[in-house]
């Protein structure tokens, strides 16, 4: 299962290796002994955290290193597109940068693939064995290099994309270490606190004088799909930075050569050449596309059970068995629906790692709500994919599923049917204020 | 001494049982210009055709400006006829509804990547700086030659091929494309070979040589000019 798991990874890393060897010029046994040197320190480094740190923690630094691996993707894009002439410049050469940009990469390539194995506890082994795999794949890739085409280059600019794409690639494997939905939810608040302080700038109360068509429109800024083209555009700007700059690479200057058809031929490899090197960015623009897909659609595979509908007693007493039809000490989320008066809640009961019930709304304080699904030791909000840790699940904040009071009698849980109803309203009245739009 | 550009042992060309060129020696030197005669069906294209790269030999040996002919690929053959190869026809074969300007620049696009500036000043080079933007059913069969010539020499060709260049012009333009021709050749240093029905066309040339039904009869060396 593990091994699977690791297959996308693996692929990615000899991609990583491969492109390493063909972009730098520095002699091949360097690069790939610098990249697997990377490797196995990513590795290692993922196996420190995750024994020292709570995996929270863990996975933070890890998705840290990748945030700023696509910082530096920004760096060198913003370089390669006012600076054409990125292939004349002598700081982005030499053995030191090669064996450190190979090393970084196979750091990071290393710290994303271990970050897989964090489920399966914290022995030595498994992550000795990716190690070993790791050095064993970027030899091969050094090998399979051999036989690409001289007229495969990849530039700079190109390597440094498709690098990041692929590691991105790998990020977006695992829910935990997915850059691109946290993301699109820090544009969405970027955008939201931007219209509020611009309202509030500008004097208007922004929930009095604006009609509900004119919602229509500012709604969009508040909606989900803002945080999702503006993180599209955050990553995808600097790949295309990089395919512009290599495509409006200046011409080189000919005009010394006195025959037209000879300078007519140096004009044309050039310009077949550069469409060759487009090849790079244009497969990191790939790349990149089904990162943002796995993003958005994880193949985790979610808990996510129907909900059952509950009534109460005539007291307004839901009550439901600890060991009825359903189990609720499988650990599993276990989602209920109560109907009152035409208005309806939905909540669910788990329990947690430390062996308590806990009853929270399916609902947080601040998104939609979409309610949540069970992954991984964690359960997930489908609005903004924020994940909750099982151990804070029914403490209350952020995103956390709002919790609820409960009490355990009877071999059961009692709720009140008017708390939940009050709170269930409470929650959802701010959090669907914008019409429809969320929040 | 100066190096053979073409070379030829025992070059042959057969279709079926037809043998349009029997087994054939001949050597051209760089930057000779050297006219073909005979009569019609005597293998004067088809000698052409071989040593311009446009058609393959049957048997024998054929080395142009250094290459093995027939040791090239399709892909080898095509680049060596860009970059080694100026073709002049008796039907001028341009393109109708491009202009003159277009023309040229489209064999700059085949060979490489068009210049407008480039193509303009070959035109006027073979004296049609005027005929630019006309299309060739706009030129006389003179002017549409020459066009034909600054297409044949825009990508500066070691072997310029004539197939009866002139054949289709009057005395007076055909001695203008003649003359046009020594002028270039003088500047630019190709090699000529011209195939011709026309004894006047072929004393243009420093040698010349007669083929009957596929074999080589007579080689003259042009005593004067
Ligand atoms: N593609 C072909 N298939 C069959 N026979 C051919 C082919 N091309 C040429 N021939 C024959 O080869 C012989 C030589 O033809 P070629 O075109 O070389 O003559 P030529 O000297 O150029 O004549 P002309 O002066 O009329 O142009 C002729 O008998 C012709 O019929
Ligand atoms: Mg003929």
């Amino acid at each position: 299962m593990i091994v699977i798991k690791l297959i996308p990874h693996a692929v990615s890393w000899a991609v990583i290796a491969l492109f390493l060897v063909r972009g730098f010029h520095a002699g091949r046994l360097m690069v790939i002994i610098s990249g697997s040197g990377g490797f196995a320190l990513g590795a290692l480094g993922a196996l420190v955290l995750f024994r020292l740190l709570p995996p929270e923690s863990a996975f933070g630094i890890i998705r840290g290193g990748l945030g700023v691996s696509l910082l530096l993707l920004w760096g060198v894009a913003v370089m390669a597109a006012y600076r054409p002439f990125w292939k004349r410049t002598t700081y982005f050469e030499g053995t030191g940068f090669t064996v450190m940009c190979a090393c970084l990469a196979g750091c990071m390539a290393g710290a994303v693939s271990a970050s897989r194995l964090s489920g399966s506890g914290t022995s030595l082994a498994p992550y000795l064995a990716l190690i070993l795999v790791g050095g064993a794949l970027a030899s091969y890739a050094g090998a399979v290099e051999k036989r690409i085409p001289e007229w495969f280059i990849v530039g700079g600019p190109s390597l440094a994309a498709v690098v990041v794409a692929l590691l991105l690639y790998g990020s977006s494997l695992s829910l935990r270490l997915d850059l691109f939905a946290p993301l699109t939810m820090k544009v969405m608040k970027f955008a939201h606190d931007f219209v509020h302080q611009f309202m509030e700038s500008m004097l208007i109360p922004d929930h009095v004088f604006i009609r509900s068509n004119l919602w229509k429109y500012i709604g969009v800024l508040f909606g989900k799909e803002i945080g999702f083209w503006g993180a599209l555009v955050i990553w995808f700007t600097p790949l295309l930075l990089i395919v512009y700059a290599i495509q409006f690479e200046p011409l080189p200057s000919v005009a010394h050569i006195r025959q037209g058809a000879e300078r007519r031929r140096l004009l044309a490899v050039f310009i077949h050449i550069r469409r060759y090197r487009l090849i790079p960015a244009l497969l990191a623009v790939l790349v990149l596309t089904a990162a943002v897909y796995r993003s958005c659609v994880p193949s985790v595979e979610y808990w996510d059970p129907k909900p059952i509908v509950v009534t109460a007693t005539p007291v307004g007493d839901i009550f439901i068995p600890r060991k009825g039809d359903i189990d609720l000490e499988d650990g599993k989320l276990h989602k209920y629906l109560f109907r009152q008066g035409g208005k309806e809640a939905r909540f669910f009961i788990i329990m947690g790692p430390s062996g308590k019930l806990t009853v929270v709304l399916d609902a947080c304080a601040i998104c939609k709500p979409d309610g949540y699904g069970q992954a991984e030791g964690t359960v997930i909000c489908y609005y903004c994919k924020t994940l909750i840790p099982l151990d804070t699940v029914g403490r209350s904040g952020g995103c956390n599923p709002v919790p609820l009071a409960f009490s355990e009698k009877d071999d059961g849980v009692h709720i009140n049917a008017v708390t939940l109803m009050n709170e269930w309203d409470n929650t959802v009245q701010t959090t669907t204020k914008v019409k429809g739009a969320g929040k | 001494m100066i190096a053979n550009i073409i070379q030829t042992t025992g070059l042959t060309r057969s279709y079926g049982d037809i043998c349009a060129l029997k087994p054939l020696d001949v050597q051209v030197p760089e930057g000779e210009w050297l006219s073909v005669m005979g009569h019609s069906g005597s293998g004067k294209s088809t000698f052409m055709n071989l040593v311009g790269g446009l058609d393959r030999p049957s048997a024998g040996s054929l080395s142009v400006g250094g290459e093995d002919l027939l040791a090239l690929t399709e892909d080898g053959l095509a680049r060596f006829r860009r970059e080694f190869i100026g073709i002049i026809f008796q039907q001028h074969h341009l393109v109708p509804y491009l202009t003159a300007v277009e023309n040229v620049m489209m064999a700059q696009y085949f060979h490489s990547v068009p210049d407008e500036a480039e193509a303009r000043s070959a035109l006027e080079r073979v004296g049609l700086g005027h005929r630019l933007k006309n299309r060739p059913g706009e030129l006389s069969g003179g002017e549409q030659q020459r066009v034909c010539i600054a297409r044949a020499i825009i990508n500066s060709p070691k072997l310029l091929l004539g197939d009866e260049p002139t054949g289709n012009l009057d005395h007076k333009s055909t001695i203008m494309v003649m003359e046009l021709l020594r002028e270039l050749r003088s500047e630019e240093r190709f090699t000529v070979i011209m195939v011709t029905h026309n004894q006047e066309v072929a004393a243009w040339g420093d040698r010349t040589i007669y083929l009957d039904d596929g074999v080589l009869v007579r080689d003259e060396r042009a005593n004067s000019r």
